[in-house]
C-alpha cells in the first residue's frame, strides 16, 4: 500500500465503545505497513505518519480497540 | 458477446474474486451464488460480536446494493446442487441453470462434528457463519458453565467468548498443551494463563467420550474419555473443518484434501477455478501442495482467481499468510506454516514473550510470535525470499532481529 502524502499524522486511542457506522477492522486485515503503525502505537501515546489506508474515525481491533485519529 | 462469469461463495474469496473481475471485465455478465442468507460479511470479526463487543453493523462488509452499483447479480440463499464442466453450467436447488464462460468455485468449508453421543444437542455449538455467532451470542449469554473443544486457532475463540461472557469454562484438549502441532509447552504456557485469568480453565489430556442431554435435548454436561463429569449448557466444538467437496466428486476436478489448483488458481478443467479454503494449492514459497484458511489468503486467491480467469498467466498466487490472535493483553500471531518442517528454534524473550520459527531445509517455513511481534516483517521477508539460515538460526531468536543481521546468503 503505497504511503499517503497528506502530512497528516496517525495516533491510536484506545476506545471501549464502537459506534454503529464506524469502519471497523480487525489487525489481520490490514497490510504490512498498516500493522507496523497499529503496533508501534497501540497504548502509546505517539504519532506516526499517515500510511496505508488508516484513517480518521477508523476503529481497528489489535489487543483493544482503538479509535484513528488522523491530524 | 461479453464473457459471462459464475462465482460459488459469497465469502472474502468469492467476493474479492467478484470485485477483481468487475474491474478487469467491464462488460462481464458477473454472477455470485451463495447457500447464505446475507451478503459478505467480515468473518474475523464475528467473534467479536459473539463476545459482545462489537455490534452488528460494523461487520457487513458489502450491503446488497454494493451488488446493483457493480452489476453483480447475486443470488442469496440458493444452493448449488449439480456442475456440469462439458455443458459449462450449473443446476441450483429451484431448478435454475446458469452458464458460463469461467466458473469459480469458492464454497469454503464446513465444521466438523465430534464424532461422539450427543454431539447435535441443543447447547452445542460450532462457529463458521454469522448466523452462527448469532446462535452462540444468544446461548452463552444465559448460560452459566461452559465446554470447549478443539485446541486451535478456532477453540481458543470459543475461550474468549466464554471469558468476555462471564462463563465459567473447562477447555478439554487432548494432548498437554493448546496447540500442541506448534507450540512447546513453555509458550502455550502464556495462553493457558491467560485463559485461566478470563475463567476459562484448560483441562490437558481430556477430550470428550460423549455429552449427556437433559429431558429437553439440551447439553448439560461432556463426559471425557477419563470418566470427569463436567457440567455445562453451554458447548463450543472447533476441531477442524470438512472441505465443501460433494458438489464436484461427480465431476473430472482433483481433490486433494480441497479442490487441487495450479500457481493460477486453475483446476485440471480449464475454465473452472477454485479460491480460498477449499483449495489445495501450488504453494511456490514452499515449493509444494499447500493449504490455508485465512482471511487475507482467501482474499488475494480470490483476487488472482479473478485475473486469472480473464487471463491465464497473468498473475500467480504467491503469499505468506498469518493468523493474529487479539483476545488477550498481549498479542498472538503465527505466520507461515508452524505446524511443518524439520526443525524449529525457539525462546522466550521476555515476559509473556516468547517465538518459535519452524525450518525447513534450513529455510523459515512458519512460526509463532507471542507478546512481541515486531519480527514478524522480518520473517516473513524470509519466507518470501527462501533464504537459507543453516547455522544463524539462534539470530532468529535475538530481541531486535533484522534480516540484516543475517550473513549473506544465497537466495534461492
Amino acid at each position: 500500500m503505497p504511503l499517503r502524502d497528506t502530512g497528516r499524522r496517525l495516533r491510536l486511542r484506545r476506545t471501549g465503545r464502537v459506534p454503529a457506522d464506524a469502519r471497523v477492522r480487525h489487525y489481520d486485515e490490514l497490510d504490512d505497513d498498516e500493522q507496523d503503525v497499529v503496533r508501534e502505537l497501540a497504548g502509546d501515546p505517539r504519532t506516526a505518519p499517515e500510511t496505508g489506508d488508516l484513517d480518521d474515525g477508523d476503529v481497528v481491533k489489535f489487543t483493544d480497540y482503538y479509535r484513528i485519529r488522523a491530524r | 458477446m461479453s464473457d459471462s462469469y459464475v462465482i460459488i461463495g459469497d465469502g472474502i474469496a468469492g467476493a474479492s474474486a467478484a470485485e477483481t473481475l468487475r474491474e478487469e471485465a467491464p462488460d462481464a455478465e458477473i454472477t455470485v451464488l451463495t447457500d447464505e442468507g446475507e451478503s459478505l460479511y467480515n468473518r474475523i470479526l464475528i467473534k467479536e460480536y459473539a463476545k459482545g463487543k462489537l455490534p452488528e453493523a460494523p461487520i457487513s462488509i458489502h450491503q446488497e446494493d454494493w451488488y446493483d452499483d457493480h452489476d453483480v447479480d447475486l443470488r442469496l440463499n440458493t444452493v448449488v446442487v449439480d456442475i456440469d464442466v462439458d455443458a459449462d453450467a450449473v443446476r441450483t436447488h429451484e431448478g435454475e441453470t446458469f452458464e458460463y464462460d469461467s466458473l469459480l468455485l469458492a464454497v469454503g468449508g464446513t465444521p466438523q462434528q465430534l464424532p461422539v453421543e450427543n454431539a447435535d444437542a441443543d447447547g452445542i455449538h460450532h462457529f463458521w457463519t454469522f448466523q452462527d455467532a448469532r446462535n452462540i451470542k444468544e446461548s452463552v449469554e444465559g448460560a452459566e458453565n461452559g465446554v470447549i473443544v478443539g485446541a486451535g486457532l478456532l477453540g481458543i475463540d470459543f475461550a474468549a467468548i466464554c471469558g468476555a461472557q462471564d462463563v465459567e469454562a473447562k477447555y478439554l484438549m487432548r494432548g498437554d498443551n493448546w496447540w500442541r502441532y506448534a507450540l512447546s509447552e513453555e509458550g502455550a504456557e502464556i495462553m493457558h494463563e491467560a485463559m485461566r485469568e478470563r475463567g476459562v480453565e484448560p483441562v490437558f489430556d481430556s477430550g470428550v467420550d460423549h455429552f449427556e442431554v437433559d429431558d429437553d435435548g439440551h447439553v448439560e454436561a461432556a463426559v471425557d474419555p477419563n470418566g470427569e463429569r463436567y457440567e455445562c449448557d453451554f458447548a463450543g466444538v472447533a476441531i477442524g473443518l470438512n472441505f465443501n467437496t460433494e458438489l464436484v466428486e461427480d465431476t473430472p476436478l482433483e481433490l486433494d484434501d480441497g479442490i487441487v489448483v495450479d500457481e493460477f488458481m486453475r483446476t485440471n478443467v480449464d475454465n473452472v477455478y477454485a479460491a480460498g479454503d477449499i483449495t489445495t494449492f501450488n504453494d511456490l514459497i514452499l515449493g509444494e501442495r499447500g493449504k490455508n484458511g485465512s482471511w487475507g489468503s482467501a482474499k488475494e486467491q480470490g483476487t488472482i482467481a479473478a485475473r486469472n480467469m480473464v487471463e491465464y498467466g497473468s498473475e500467480a498466487f504467491e503469499w505468506v499468510s498469518s493468523y493474529s490472535i487479539t483476545h488477550f493483553d498481549f498479542p498472538f500471531l503465527s505466520f507461515g506454516h508452524p505446524t511443518i518442517g524439520d526443525d524449529s528454534v525457539e525462546a522466550t524473550t521476555g515476559e509473556n514473550e516468547w517465538r518459535r520459527v519452524a525450518l525447513k531445509d534450513g529455510k523459515v517455513v512458519g512460526g509463532v510470535l507471542i507478546g512481541d511481534l515486531s519480527p514478524q516483517s522480518a520473517f516473513k521477508q524470509l519466507m518470501r525470499e527462501g533464504r537459507d539460515v543453516s547455522g544463524q538460526t539462534d539470530l532468529l531468536m535475538e530481541p531486535d532481529f533484522s534480516v540484516d543481521d543475517l550473513a549473506a546468503t544465497t537466495e534461492q
